[in-house]
């Protein structure tokens, strides 16, 4: 096969000129690398455009309640509802007014936008809570066994396979009211505990995966050169967890979180969609729950908090499917 | 492979024991009196509060509490309650405060329904998931694999109670295309009756879990496509469907088993989500119930059960695979 010898045609000096500036060799970062790529991406450019309008909300919920003119638990069913515990402004009996735009909730006259707007809040608190909270318990306890090997390593294996077979449902119905009911003593206390209760479940219940994928890196990464090199030199061992073997986990980690992202609002969701979870704030699973036996007189009150969960959930979880994909140097998109 | 088994079975009870040591030190230090639950609350005198207690064992020491547990579970447990007396033979797991039934008869009465469940949807689940898969990898890079692939990719961000709850509300509840749902025995109200109340629940199964099952054996498929054993395969002249299907699919499925073997056994403790959106009266309603009720024999019953059919599918899948994979071999 020779080479096939091919006409060029003849060019413009000037134009040719600026392509002929040699390309600078510029070295990069993975997580520059895995940013580059999630730019080129058009989906994750939406979805993060979508998460970013949730936080944006969650963050300014009490401005956006009272720029709406609305308010949280401000219902009274006496002067709000009819004699069938319907709402007397708004839908769906009465048509779109601004008083309450979303209308307002059967039974208890709550207004579902305000309560929209703090779901969001509570849905995007607790799931970067626990997301942060399984993660530093997920890293932690992977560096620890990883690195330490021998017994430890077996036993927070051990601990792994326990808690993976351990029914997160059930054990999460169970154990939540447990807490609140042992802590939660002083009335005034119940509402946090019931938040805090939840936190625990979700984070005690987040770490294994994270915790088994930092593990297997770190062994491999262990015996590499330069951890070898930096014992040899007698760094101690606090700055080889963190400076040495820290930063080459930077990937899995962060793939971890915007992956645990979404499916800690789901679990909140659906926790609160069960019949636990933050009680006494308002949360788009509990709403969910509410709405379900007036789908058929009054569906806008189901749609309202649905919509959220399903545009956060996916936008998350798309989101974490691109980052994940970008931080593969084997995916090529 | 004889020793690997027996180190995973002892690893396995284990897992067990710490699973009941916790349950029980949890929900038996709980806050609420297992006690008071037999107690009538208008008539509970602390007499009788007293003499339930004695009667459960209550009074015992917390350990001579959990091993008559345990013992029962082997050897079964006999319980007197003032003039009722309830029998609770060999698997026994104590009995419930509200029914008073012996948690096991009850749960092995609930267990049909979500036998049911698990099974149709993964049948559906399964044969849809890697159908698509198969496809996608043998049509790679084609609008069909990037339609399948896309699809796959979204039903999966959708969480799954919505798709339940929706698929409910409008397919049965408004629309009325689906019958109503419900659990039927297939042997007592009729074979057709079952499948029309479950149709739709292993619809939404088969529709959620298909999706990570056809990209998990795309990338397989188009992995195991492109050893040299399957060009040989071709080469020799062999059909495409006899590569695929024997040479590609026999290399290709090993991982899917692996994840099948622990979905089947997660559906098998209880979907919640789905049994209680379809009304379905299976494990996870009775578990839902149970929390409902703070009835603590029930609950942590059911989470024995659970971790056990979760290590159980754990063992077993590590052992198909070093069968249908002749490369693994456990040491």
């Amino acid at each position: 096969m020779g080479i096939q010898p091919t006409e060029m045609p003849e060019s413009d000096i000037t134009e040719q000129e600026p392509t002929l500036v040699r390309q600078e060799i510029a070295g990069r970062s993975p997580i520059q690398i895995a940013v580059a790529r999630l730019k080129q991406d058009k989906i994750a450019m939406i979805c993060l455009a979508v998460v970013i309008l949730f936080a944006l909300i969650a963050i300014f919920a009490p401005l956006l309640t009272k720029m709406f003119g609305v308010e949280v638990d401000a219902g009274s069913p006496s002067k709000d509802l009819d004699q069938f515990n319907f709402p007397l402004i708004g839908p769906p009996d009465h048509g779109f007014t601004w008083e309450a735009p979303l209308g307002l909730a059967p039974n208890s006259g709550d207004d579902n936008l305000a309560e929209w707007f703090y779901g969001a809040r509570t849905s995007l608190i607790v799931a970067t809570v626990s997301t942060l909270a399984a993660t530093f318990i997920g890293v932690a306890i992977g560096l620890v066994a990883g690195f330490s090997r021998g017994w430890v390593d077996k036993v927070v294996n051990f601990l792994i396979d326990v808690f993976l077979s351990l029914p997160f449902l059930i054990v999460a119905l169970a154990i939540s009211p447990i807490i609140v009911t042992r802590f939660g003593n002083k009335p005034q206390q119940l509402e946090n505990w019931q938040f805090v209760s939840l936190l625990l479940v979700l984070s005690l219940f987040g770490w294994m995966l994270l915790a088994r994928l930092v593990r297997g890196e770190v062994l491999s990464l262990r015996e590499r050169e330069f951890i070898q090199a930096a014992r040899v030199i007698g760094v101690p061992t606090r700055r080889i967890l963190f400076k040495e073997l820290l930063p080459n986990l930077i990937a899995p980690i962060i793939v971890s979180i915007s992956l645990g992202l979404p499916a800690f609002v789901t679990a909140e969701a659906g926790l609160a969609f069960l019949g636990i979870g933050a009680v006494g704030k308002p949360s788009w699973g509990q709403t969910i729950d509410k709405a379900v036996p007036f789908f058929n007189t009054y569906p806008l009150y189901l749609y309202a908090p649905v919509l959220g969960v399903f545009l956060l959930v996916v936008a998350l979880n798309l989101l974490g499917d691109a980052v994940r994909d970008a931080f593969d140097p084997k995916t090529r998109r | 492979m004889f020793g690997y088994i027996i180190r995973r079975l002892i690893s396995g009870v284990l897992v067990l024991l710490v699973v009941s040591v916790s349950v029980f030190a949890l929900f038996f230090y709980g806050p609420s009196d297992p006690a008071l639950a037999y107690c009538p609350e208008t008539r509970c005198t602390p007499q009788r509060l007293e003499a339930v207690r004695t009667s459960l064992g209550l009074d015992e020491p917390v350990v001579q509490q959990y091993t008559d547990y345990m013992a029962g579970i082997f050897t079964g447990n006999d319980f007197q309650l003032g003039s009722i007396a309830i029998e609770c033979p060999a698997p026994c797991l104590g009995v419930s405060f509200k029914l008073r039934l012996p948690v096991t008869e009850y749960l092995i009465s609930r267990f049909p329904a979500t036998l049911s469940l698990a099974l149709g949807g993964a049948v559906i689940f399964l044969t849809t998931g890697v159908g698509m898969g198969i496809m996608a990898a043998r049509k790679r890079g084609t609008g069909t694999d990037k339609g399948i692939v896309g699809v796959s990719l979204f039903i999966n961000a959708i969480p799954y109670y919505l798709l339940a709850l929706l698929a409910y509300l409008f397919l049965i509840s408004q629309w009325a295309i689906f019958p109503e749902s419900g659990y039927y025995g297939p042997f007592t109200e009729g074979p057709l009756a079952w499948v029309k109340g479950m149709l739709l629940a292993w619809l939404v199964i088969g529709l959620s879990y298909s999706t990570q099952y056809a990209r998990f054996s795309r990338g397989s498929m188009i992995e195991s496509l492109n050893e040299d054993y399957v060009r040989t395969a071709r080469a020799k002249g062999l059909s495409e469907r006899q590569v695929t299907l024997k040479h590609g699919l026999r290399a290709a499925i090993v991982p899917v088993v692996t994840i099948f073997g622990l979905d089947f056994a997660y559906l098998l403790t209880g979907t919640i989500f789905t049994e209680r959106i379809f009304g379905i009266q299976g494990i996870g309603v009775t578990a839902l119930d149970a929390i409902g009720n703070k009835d603590l024999p029930v609950i942590s019953a059911t989470v024995l059960i659970a971790a056990a059919f979760i290590v159980v599918a754990n063992i077993i899948v590590d052992i198909i695979y070093s069968v249908i994979d002749p490369r693994v071999r456990l040491t």
